[in-house]
């Protein structure tokens, strides 16, 4: 049994997930071995279908493996149950979404409430904890709109501040900017800059190098497993 | 998720398609209407065969005996109606005989009516009059006040003196502006003196009593009878129920005698208490509160089926809003009680349009008809609370299934 280090945020063993499509089965993550640290930025690239969504899904909790061991901050995920994984969603993980994914029949204020609503906080202190939080992604003055009636932009701009608002220990983003114009990734990618050096760790999924060249490692998938993981320096344009 | 966003959820939902709310709920709402109105229709009907009907024309306590059932709202077939057809006439005689034989008898009085085209007093006249002929005890029995001059006495009876007490009705329309008392009224070629006006009953059944002209049973015999003789109607009031039971057997062996009736044939003659209307009453409302809870709990079962359909269609098209609330932290208890909470709401809104309905229905009835229909509060508590209970038993399945949803799979959903 394998205690993990310290300062390991994330640690897999053998971590697989198998998907049975008839009498196929698609190893969409085979036997993956990674260890993330405190405060690393971490980019994930790689082609289409090598398995990056699939590895951010277990690691945030929302997916089971179906073999291998998971340890988030030193606690072994693999074996609990529903409400405990909810809990973990709920207090530690923030997910930021290529589709946003904010509920669209609510305000703003309300979608960024809503891991506090499941959290227990009380309403009023669940408002001043949202407004600030859409205060820091530069939003408060909108916070009574609805998702349709803002930009892609500042939609993203409002899935951050949800997945910020409960200071979550470990910040995961699929393609936050796959559905922006390269000005708005812009935004977005200071914002993810800024919680780096404000000490979160960041697991980010990309297609584009100069997105990916935002971090401060590197790693490639390929068929399910890793192919490289690199340290490089931040803003270093990537090969 | 809090149960009071759920509800405000559920509303705007209810209120964005009306149409397909209304189509949504109406099980429920046909369920809780019928409840209402129902319940509010027994109710009623319990109210006016016990207070109105029973206790002013048949009296409690009382039996009343006819040579053949001349009630309004007859319920005898058409054998029994020719059978009582050869019915021998009842006697003034039967009357005495009974007056002597019959046990405790608290009150008893003789009668016949007979309608007037008219009672005229100068140039006032009152049209469609009720006159009856009776002894003095039929005011103590049926507890009709005269609320001027006096009744009719034993001596008016004897004497067939020419005096009469006048319903309220009447009263008002001879002598709009002064005291009716001393003064004569012609009914066809005679004249009576008023000595009396009765209590006003206004009311389901009280114009028959306020339109009413009272006069002595001999002055009846005299001026009106079409046979001499001859009772129609014969009433007798006890103070107990079991001595009215008493009575009633008595009374029945008497003239069954007289009658020379053999066992085993019928009775030639017809005699009823109140209890009988009120029996008949309960039979009916017996079957109206048994057939009632089935077809209420048909047409709830049937709306949460609709129900439990409707949230099955929208928990699959809010799979994915249900993968993004599991991905921020939310439990299946979470998810559960969101749905539970809109379904709770969206059947509460379909129960409280039903109790709309219902209590609209009820006083629609109470209008129209001659029925005094009520909506006592038990029953609003209890179609709401059915409501309720079916919101929630059929929105349990379809609160499971969203809570069980893979996180994963639910945000993936297209
Ligand atoms: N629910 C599923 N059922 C079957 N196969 C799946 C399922 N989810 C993912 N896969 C398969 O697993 C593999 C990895 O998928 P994944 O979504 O992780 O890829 P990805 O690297 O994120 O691709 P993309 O860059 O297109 O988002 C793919 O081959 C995919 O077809
Ligand atoms: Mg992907």
């Amino acid at each position: 049994m394998i205690k993990p280090p310290d300062n390991a945020v994330i640690l897999t063993q053998e971590l697989r997930k198998d998907y049975e499509l008839g009498a196929e089965t698609v190893h969409a993550r085979q036997g993956v071995d990674i260890q993330i640290d405190q405060n690393d930025f971490v980019a994930i690239m790689g082609p289409s279908g090598s398995g990056k969504s699939t590895l951010l899904n277990l690691i945030g909790c929302l997916d089971t493996p179906t073999a291998g061991q998971y340890w988030l901050s030193g606690q072994e995920v693999s074996q609990l149950d529903d409400n405990e994984l909810a809990r973990i969603r709920n207090q530690r993980i923030g997910f930021i979404f290529q589709t946003f994914n904010l509920l669209p029949r609510t305000t703003e204020l309300h979608n960024v409430e809503l891991p506090l609503i499941y959290a227990g906080v009380s309403a009023k202190e669940r408002h001043a904890r949202a407004k600030e939080t859409l205060d820091a992604v530069g939003l408060a003055d909108r916070m009574h709109h609805h998702p349709n009636e803002l930009s892609g932009g500042e939609r993203q701009r409002v899935a951050i501040a949800r997945a910020l608002v409960n200071k979550p220990s470990l910040v995961l983003a699929d393609e936050p900017t796959g559905n922006l114009d390269s000005h708005t990734s812009q935004e977005i990618m200071d914002i993810l800059v800024k919680l780096h050096e404000n000490g979160e760790t960041i697991l980010l999924v990309t297609h584009e190098r100069d997105i990916a060249a935002y971090s401060d490692r590197l790693i490639t998938l390929r068929d399910g497993k890793v192919e490289t993981d690199e340290r490089h320096e931040i803003g270093e344009p990537i090969a | 998720m809090n149960v009071f966003d759920a509800i405000v959820l559920a509303l705007r939902q209810v209120w964005a398609q009306k149409l397909k709310s209304f189509f949504t709920l109406l099980g429920v709402i046909v369920g809780v209407t019928f409840l209402i109105s129902v319940i509010a229709v027994v109710e009623g009907m319990n109210r006016y065969v016990q207070e109105d009907f029973a206790g002013s024309i048949f009296g409690i306590n009382t039996i009343t005996i006819e040579r053949i059932y001349s009630r309004r709202g007859g319920r005898e077939d058409d054998r029994t109606r020719r059978r009582q057809a050869r019915n021998p006439d009842i006697q003034v005689a039967d009357a005495e005989l009974l007056r002597q034989k019959v046990p405790d008898i608290w009150y008893m009085a003789q009668s016949n009516d007979r309608f007037m085209p008219e009672v005229r007093s100068g140039q006032n006249k009152r049209n469609n009059v009720r006159l009856i002929g009776v002894t003095d005890e039929y005011f103590a029995l049926q507890g009709w006040d005269i609320v001027e001059g006096r009744g009719l006495t034993r001596i008016d009876d004897l004497r067939a003196i020419r005096t009469a007490v006048i319903g309220d009705a009447i009263a008002k329309k001879l002598y709009p502006d002064d005291s009716p008392i001393g003064r004569d009224i012609r009914l066809g070629p005679f004249r009576y003196r008023v000595v009396g006006v009765l209590e006003r009953q206004g009311g389901l059944i009280g114009n028959i009593r306020d339109a009413s002209v009272v006069i002595p049973w001999g002055a009846y015999q005299a001026d009106f009878a079409r046979e001499r003789d001859v009772v129609e109607n014969i009433q007798i009031k006890f103070r107990t129920s079991e001595a009215m039971a008493a009575g009633q057997a008595a009374a029945e062996e008497i003239l069954r005698a007289r009658h020379r009736l053999r066992p085993g044939q019928e009775n030639d003659f017809d005699i009823e208490t109140a209890s009988e209307i009120l029996n008949a009453w309960n039979t009916i409302k017996n079957v109206l509160l048994a057939a009632g809870p089935g077809l209420v709990a048909v047409a709830l079962v049937v709306g949460g089926i609709v129900i439990m359909n409707i949230m099955l269609m929208s928990v699959l098209e809010r799979t994915r809003e249900i993968g993004v609330r599991k991905a921020l932290g939310a439990r299946r208890l979470d998810i559960t009680r969101q749905f539970l909470a809109e379904s709770a709401t969206l059947s509460c809104v379909g129960a409280t349009v039903g109790m709309v309905v219902g209590i609209l229905l009820a006083r629609l009835v109470d209008m129209l008809t001659p029925l005094p229909a009520t909506v006592p509060i038990w029953s609003i508590v209890l179609g709401v609370a059915l409501g309720l209970l079916v919101g929630l038993v059929f929105g349990v399945y379809p609160a499971v299934r969203a809570a069980r949803l893979e996180p994963i799979v639910a945000l993936r959903y297209e």
